[in-house]
């Protein structure tokens, strides 16, 4: 049981960087670390050993995510939108952390699946096989959500 | 001669690494005698290296498993009942003037005695490193990251401060000149890596923020409105 946890601690910053490539802003992605761990604390018996720790919490991030992407769609579906404030800290704000929103920005324009398909391959780093096993896709879904989804990060971001 | 036209798809599987040799072969030659297609494919490149860039350093931040117990480090009833207790009894111990406050580290209400080691005894030596700033200014209290926010209140000058606790250090910090100033410091209990928390280190920044503190702690609504206006 202390080896889940160890192993689970090991996974957390890679999955933290992943959640930012699903969340809206850095708040958010750290929300979201959160509560996969706690999730992945709870159901700690589900968890086989010998599989990848990495793989199975990323998908309960996955689902949580999926979860909250509905209950705010439903959410601003009454609201109007509106464009999210750029907060930056005061303090050390670096260049780093201000293209990170930038980025997060961007990303948070992209349709879920195109997204997901984005965060796998190029935050978290998946190869094409694997991501599409991830997300439970044809690999030649994976590959046309992934390249819509860079042509219009591309667009976005003013990269032509 | 025209050259066959070459689709995003197989640049960025090129750029991913996902070509076959003999593909990625006949894909360079191809970008080497076509300027246009060696643009679009600079650009599919820009775009992966930005995202490596910005998003990749997250990965090398270290991020703590949630505590065992769910309740934010210092908890407000735990505060409240401190200061219903310094209420009841005398200070035991006077207010310090300004200058004796910003150096409040290690001292304790008579319980017990904690220095940190190397904080340098002049102005400015207790502004807090970016990473610590960062969080004080941009999460909020209970959530997740190598520095987790416990309590935000306002302290007895008017502005903000904030307890918190991060791999190796567990501290006080309030705004200051537009950054945040450490107020308490102490070695992080939870650096042995058990997870779990001493009771002792509680009580000792709770006898901070009880002598820092104006009024309560602020409650969800109140720490998020205090983010949105930078902690001003």
């Amino acid at each position: 049981m202390e080896d889940f946890e160890a192993a689970l601690e090991a996974v957390l910053p890679r999955l933290r960087r992943f959640a930012h490539g699903l969340a809206r802003n850095p708040a958010d992605a750290d929300d979201l670390t959160q509560a996969t761990a706690e999730r992945a604390l709870k159901s700690r018996e589900q968890f086989q050993p010998g599989t990848s720790m990495a793989g199975w919490a990323m998908r309960i991030m996955r689902n949580l995510w999926i979860d909250t992407a509905r209950q705010r769609q439903r959410r601003e579906g009454m609201l109007a939108p509106e464009e999210q404030g750029e907060r930056v800290g005061a303090e050390g704000a670096a260049e780093s952390s201000v293209e990170l929103h930038y980025l997060m920005r961007a990303l948070d324009r992209l349709p879920d699946d195109q997204r997901e398909a984005v965060a796998a391959v190029m935050i978290d780093g998946l190869a094409y096989r694997e991501a599409a096993e991830f997300l439970d896709i044809p690999i030649g879904t994976l590959t046309s959500r992934l390249v819509r989804g860079r042509q219009a990060l591309m667009s976005l971001l003013g990269e032509q | 001669m025209a050259e066959p036209f070459v689709s995003d798809e197989e640049l960025i599987a090129w750029i991913d690494g996902e070509l076959s040799a003999e593909a990625a072969a006949r894909l360079v030659e191809a970008i080497e005698r076509d300027p246009a297609l060696a643009a679009r494919a600079a650009a599919h490149r820009r775009l992966a290296e930005r995202m490596t860039t910005a998003f990749g350093p997250i990965a090398d931040e270290p991020v703590a498993l949630p505590r065992k117990e769910t309740a934010p480090v210092i908890s407000l009833a735990e505060v409240r009942a401190a200061r219903a207790e310094a209420a009841r009894t005398p200070r035991r111990w006077a207010v310090p003037g300004a200058i004796a406050a910003s150096l409040m580290v290690g001292v304790l209400a008579g319980q017990q005695t904690m220095m940190v080691a190397s904080v340098d005894d002049r102005s400015g030596a207790l502004t807090l490193a970016t990473p610590v700033a960062r969080a004080l200014d941009r999460q909020l209290s209970g959530e997740a990251g190598p520095i987790r926010v416990a309590l935000s209140f306002r302290g007895k000058d008017g502005g903000y401060c904030r307890s918190f606790s991060g791999q190796h250090i567990d501290g006080v910090a309030c705004r200051s000149g537009g950054g945040w100033e450490l107020r308490y410091a102490a070695p992080a209990s939870h650096a042995a890596g058990t997870g779990y928390r001493m009771a002792g280190d509680d009580v000792a920044k709770a006898a901070v923020v009880e002598q820092l503190i104006a009024g309560d702690p602020l409650d969800a609504d109140a720490e998020r409105k205090a983010r949105a206006a930078d902690w001003k």
